[in-house]
């Protein structure tokens, strides 16, 4: 190979790799947020009786989950100031496309959790006359919460992962920081590989510590 | 509402639109076939007995679960044909980047379906005196493969999806196809809408199999 590494050409303009990373950390974070409640609330509207509450939570759900990420993205940040008449910080439409799509994510994590509640806790606190706010709050969300931890925190990394995506509209994140470098330096080898490892540097711990929990529940042996 | 929406430009579109669907189809089908076959073999290193092989299909799977795909993809695009000093085609490229995400998340599956089949089976293995290949291809191998049928499948609709990825490296998929159309027509929301339904129509259907097979395989595996 004709190409001689030169890391330093990266490692001389770090800062706007740095900025880049502050945007993919505040579009994670914010969206995480967002899937987190969210997913909750989308999830008792799926496990709802009502047919009018339950159909397009589901319809919801399953057209994030069916779509391309990148399709939602570039669909959010083209068609939605069209159709509303919304003009938004890209930073602020990127978080919005992001956590929708982990809030229907979420939702099917706290569903399966919100199933696994036994039957007979809710019995037990019709028995003690609590009402049915009471239940949701103190009987099914505090063993949901738990039980779904470790999805919700894989998921969270999906999202962290998935935020690059905003760099195909123009979101100055770390993904964009890098392609922009890698084009002004010509170094695409070193600038694609360190921008790689930024975000392999945070992942893997993230799921590491997730593999951890699960083994130390069992539910993986 | 500031705009009328207008769905019949489409139509003009429809064969630019089944083009782009093709290569999106031709390049998912090719890599879930070469991804799966090289998610076996790194499943099979990283619950072998071999620590060197175990740890670098680790590092492997680690890696590409770690970052995000379109990273992976300008890797590959951008810095493989410098590495190895040659021009690659778009298809190639893609199809490279494509197989080895393919390929690390279906050795997860695979693995966690090996360690399901049990160590009681390699007892009997043993106490039946099986040579080591036929342990695993007669005993192992059936078991393993019904066990990530569901998972394995899932995967194949993620890769799917993922595939819309390539679009942002010029190549032209469905996804790429609509993007054009809806910038030269301007037109984003009729465009960029049919083609999410698209995605939707194939990848919908698919998870509903994946629940129905694991259904059935509860059934049969609890009987």
């Amino acid at each position: 190979m004709d190409y001689t590494l030169d890391i330093g050409a990266v490692t001389r303009n770090m800062g706007p790799l740095w900025e880049g990373l502050a945007i993919t950390l505040q579009l994670t974070l914010a969206a995480n947020a967002i899937g987190i409640t969210a997913g909750f609330g989308l999830a008792l509207l799926v496990l709802s009786r009502f047919a009018l509450l339950r159909l397009p939570a589901m319809l919801f759900v399953e057209f994030f989950r069916c779509t391309p990420a990148i399709v939602q993205i570039v669909w959010f940040f083209y068609c939605v100031p069209m159709l509303f008449n919304v003009f938004l910080d890209p930073v602020v439409m990127g978080i919005l496309a992001l956590g929708l799509n982990l809030t229907a994510f979420n939702a099917e994590a706290y569903r399966a959790s919100i199933q696994a509640v036994p039957r007979e806790h809710l019995d037990a606190g019709i028995a003690l006359g609590l009402s049915p706010a009471q239940r949701v709050l103190n009987i099914v969300l505090p063993q949901a919460l738990r039980a779904s931890v470790p999805v919700l925190l894989t998921n969270g990394i999906g999202t962290f992962q998935q935020s690059a995506l905003v760099a195909i509209v123009g979101v100055a994140d770390l993904m964009y920081q890098g392609k922009t470098l890698a084009t002004q330096t010509y170094r695409p080898i070193e600038t694609f590989t360190i921008v790689a490892l930024f975000y392999l540097a945070i992942s893997f711990p993230v799921s590491q510590f997730v593999g951890w929990m699960e083994r130390r529940r069992g539910v993986v042996r | 509402m500031p705009m009328s929406l207008d769905f019949s430009v489409l139509l003009r579109f429809t064969d630019a639109l089944a083009l782009g669907l093709w290569t999106t189809l031709k390049l998912t089908v090719l890599c879930v076939l070469l991804g799966t076959s090289l998610g076996f073999v790194i499943g099979l290193a990283r619950a072998g007995r071999n620590a060197v092989l175990r740890i670098v299909a680790t590092a492997f799977v680690e890696f590409f679960r770690g970052t995000p795909v379109l990273i992976q993809l300008f890797w590959i695009f951008f810095c493989l044909p410098l590495v190895l000093g040659m021009e690659l085609s778009n298809f190639v490229s893609a199809a490279i980047a494509l197989t080895l995400y393919m390929g690390a998340i279906t050795s997860e599956t695979f693995r966690s379906s090996l360690r399901a089949v049990g160590a009681e089976q390699m007892d009997a293995c043993i106490a039946l005196g099986l040579p080591r290949r036929t342990q695993i291809l007669n005993v192992i191998l059936p078991q393993a493969v019904l066990r990530a049928a569901p998972t394995l499948l899932s995967n194949c609709i993620s890769l799917f999806k993922e595939s819309a990825l390539v679009s942002a490296v010029g190549m032209a998929d469905l996804m790429f196809v609509g993007q054009n159309i809806s910038n030269n027509t301007a037109r984003p929301v009729e465009v960029l809408t049919a083609v999410a339904l698209v995605y939707f129509v194939i990848a919908f259907p698919l998870t509903r199999l994946v629940t129905l097979i694991e259904r059935r395989m509860l059934k049969k595996l609890s009987a």
